[in-house]
């Protein structure tokens, strides 16, 4: 079968498993500004083909949150779809329709196991995956490609100089790339950032090390203290205490300042959320010289903490029907909102389907890294926000400050997550 | 219709206002400090008397956040006073002249504090941060990096009461100036003939005439600093390692990101009250003062 008509019927599928007929002229989503890009061009075909009208209510990322906690305190609700971050899945299990019956076969082969995992809270079908990302390795392709630069980390090294693929080869091509290149005795280029204020990628460390989960296991214990947890936190912290081969200040680096210390030239890699890939700024100095690479691995291989969104049907909307049309239409049309700033799906298919397009390198390293074995998501307990804020993120700061004992600081986190359990 | 009847007629629109919109909140804000109470699962509340009280009070991460908020609205009241009062006796000085300084001085009123707080989260931050640039440029320090505003656990919780300076001392100029202008010339002019000096005019008539000003200052400002939150927030989010967590910051996070609304509200009714009290001591020791000067 043909993609097309494989993705048409699919989605008649998906809609046929929706519900019957509509009962609503028009359904509200809420959503944050970038998801209602992504889904702008799918609703649009939608009304055409149903017509429904979907009117996008956009608030700020928080206000995701906040709005649809109101909404459910309230017990009403004016969202037929709330296009929710994978982070607050658990919190709105319980208040969210069940999805089984959109969950065909098809759609499971069509997403990635981390993915398909986090749909599912307690034995439920929550949340239809609408776009996913992941953090890749960026680095800078004139430097890579420098002959001058390739014969040196050979004669340091032994091998040759390529992006990184293992932990190993990461600090050496860190190292090597911090480097004084104006001679006044400092270093002004540096080989990578390190972030502080979140820690998805210290997370994803702890998975690439091979822990069965990061701060939880499946059944819910607290495992933060574990071999891999330590071995991460030991490599993480080494390229900023022990090689100084990122930036000073890490424990106020977030994504934004790691962004914008790459575009100004100063770091010669970054991991980073795939997007980022065709939004290089036209005046930064390192446009078009950013290559994409998988994320790096450790003894388990590639791993990343994935970064989806999912459209999830309120139990409190007045057009459950509507809704669910709306979001299997939504899944099958995915490709769509690759056109928009964004540039993001959810589905294999959907990625497969640009990544040899001239413009979308990335997708293939993305996709390599959403569907590696270790890559999970993060535990999908309703606590999760509380314990990343409360006990996570200072422990990695503590961490940071470079002072600090490892082990102990693990064993305090899991004392700390313990009480909040 | 008697004198009285056609007050509260009047008065009711207002009354009504208030009571919808301050003390219907209030009351259910102390009315939920003594319940279990889930922000998602509000059916679900469970009596709990005192026990979300006691939490608050012997958490030692609460009293950390109170003692920050104590000195963040000090630091911040005190330069702000400082500048503000430096401003407007500059602006009182130059007299008219000052029309067009006052505007411009102004500005910074204008801007919301999410845009002040992003704005100065990106001139501070090491690295990238144009004030350690310029500070580099300047020799002060030795380079971009040596000072980490907001990463220093030690100086963050100065570092982000800049924006906070920067956004009010106008407001604090602009009242000091008001007041400075109420002040009768002849007073000043008399204790000049008697032989005070500027200094001495400045402490012995200005400074007590200033005292209602400085009174409103203080408890407006003063409240206004204490209950900061969108301005710290988007510049550290409470951290590094909860180094710039105020308490405003984690009744948000309690009541909003963990849904908890009892301890929460149990939080923010102790806090009200301290400021309650705090601000009604500040009208009694300046205000009452003032009176009998």
């Amino acid at each position: 079968m043909q993609p097309k008509s494989l993705l048409g019927a699919s989605a008649l599928a998906l809609m046929l498993a929706a519900g019957p007929s509509l009962a609503a002229d028009t359904i509200n989503v809420l959503v944050e500004a970038g998801g209602e890009s992504l889904q702008k061009s799918i609703a649009e075909q939608f009304t055409k083909d149903t017509g429904i009208t979907v009117n996008f209510v956009v608030v700020p990322y928080a206000g995701v949150f906040d709005k649809l906690s109101a909404e459910f305190a309230a017990g009403t609700s004016n969202y037929d779809v709330a296009t929710i971050d994978v982070i607050w899945m658990a919190k709105f299990a319980d208040l969210a329709e069940p999805l089984d019956a959109l969950f065909t076969d098809q759609v499971k082969g069509d997403l990635a196991p981390a993915l398909l995992a986090d749909s599912e809270v307690n034995g439920k079908w929550v949340g239809m995956p609408a776009w996913a990302n992941a953090e890749i390795l960026f680095y800078r392709t004139d430097l890579f490609a420098d002959p001058k630069q390739q014969a040196a980390f050979k004669a340091k090294y032994g091998y040759d100089l390529a992006p990184p693929t293992t932990w190993q080869q990461f600090e050496d091509t860190a190292v090597f790339f911090t480097q004084d290149t104006n001679g006044d005795g400092k270093p002004d280029l540096y080989g990578t950032d390190v972030i502080g204020v979140n820690p998805e990628e210290w997370m994803a460390e702890v998975l690439q090390a091979g822990s069965p989960g990061v701060v939880l296991d499946d059944k819910g214990n607290v495992i933060i203290d574990n071999d891999a947890h330590l071995k991460a936190l030991q490599f993480y912290t080494d390229i900023a205490c022990k090689d100084h081969a990122a930036p000073d200040g890490a424990t106020q680096v977030d994504w934004g300042a790691a962004q914008n210390m790459f575009y100004q030239g100063q770091t010669a890699m970054m991991k980073f959320w795939a997007h980022a890939y065709r939004q290089t700024p036209a005046d930064s100095v390192v446009s078009g010289k950013v290559g994409a690479a998988p994320m790096i691995g450790g003894e388990a291989g590639i791993a990343a903490i994935p970064g989806p969104w999912y459209n999830i049907v309120p139990s409190t909307s007045q057009h459950k029907d509507a809704a669910k049309q709306f979001i299997a239409y939504a899944f099958a049309h995915n490709a769509l909102g690759i056109e928009a700033p964004l540039g993001l799906a959810a589905s294999n298919a959907a990625y497969a389907s640009y990544e040899d397009k001239p413009g979308y390198e990335h997708f293939k390293p993305l996709l390599a890294t959403l569907g590696a074995p270790a890559t999970k998501g993060r535990p999908l307990v309703a606590q999760w926000q509380e314990i990343v804020d409360q006990a996570v993120t200072p422990m990695l700061q503590q961490a940071l400050s470079c002072k600090a004992d490892l082990p102990g600081l693990l064993t305090t986190a899991k004392s700390t997550i313990e009480g909040i359990l | 219709m008697s004198q009285a009847r056609f007050a509260t007629l009047m008065m009711a629109p207002a009354m009504l206002f208030l009571g919808v919109m301050v003390a219907y909140p209030i009351i259910l804000l102390v009315t939920n400090s003594f319940f279990h109470l889930d922000l998602l699962k509000p059916a679900a509340r469970a009596w709990i008397g005192l026990d979300n009280y006691l939490k608050v009070l012997s958490s030692g991460r609460l009293a950390e956040a109170a003692g920050r908020t104590l000195r963040y609205t000090m630091f911040a009241l005190f330069f702000e006073l400082v500048f503000g009062f430096m401003a407007a006796l500059l602006f009182n000085a130059m007299g008219a002249r000052s029309r067009w300084h006052r505007t411009v001085f102004a500005l910074p009123l204008m801007v919301s504090p999410i845009v002040a707080g992003i704005l100065w989260r990106f001139l501070l931050i090491d690295q990238v941060g144009i004030i350690n640039y310029a500070l580099a440029g300047l020799h002060l320090i030795p380079d971009p990096s040596a000072i980490s505003w907001l990463g220093n656990a030690d100086i963050v919780l100065y570092a982000v009461s800049f924006p906070d300076i920067w956004l009010t001392t106008s407001f604090v100029a602009l009242v000091v100036f008001a007041g400075l202008q109420n002040i009768p010339r002849d007073l000043l002019e008399a204790a000049k003939i008697d032989g005070a000096g500027a200094v001495q005019r400045f402490l012995l008539v200005t400074l007590p005439l200033l005292r209602p000003v400085i009174a409103v200052v203080l408890i407006v400002r003063g409240v206004d600093a204490a209950k900061t939150f969108d301005l710290i927030w988007i510049q550290t989010e409470g951290g590094p390692n909860f180094q710039s967590e105020v308490l405003s910051m984690n009744i948000y996070q309690r009541m909003i990101r963990y849904g908890d609304v009892g301890q929460a509200s149990a939080t923010a009714t102790l806090f009200l009250t301290v400021m309650l009290v705090l601000a009604v001591l500040s009208y009694r020791l300046i205000w009452g003062r003032a009176r009998n000067v």
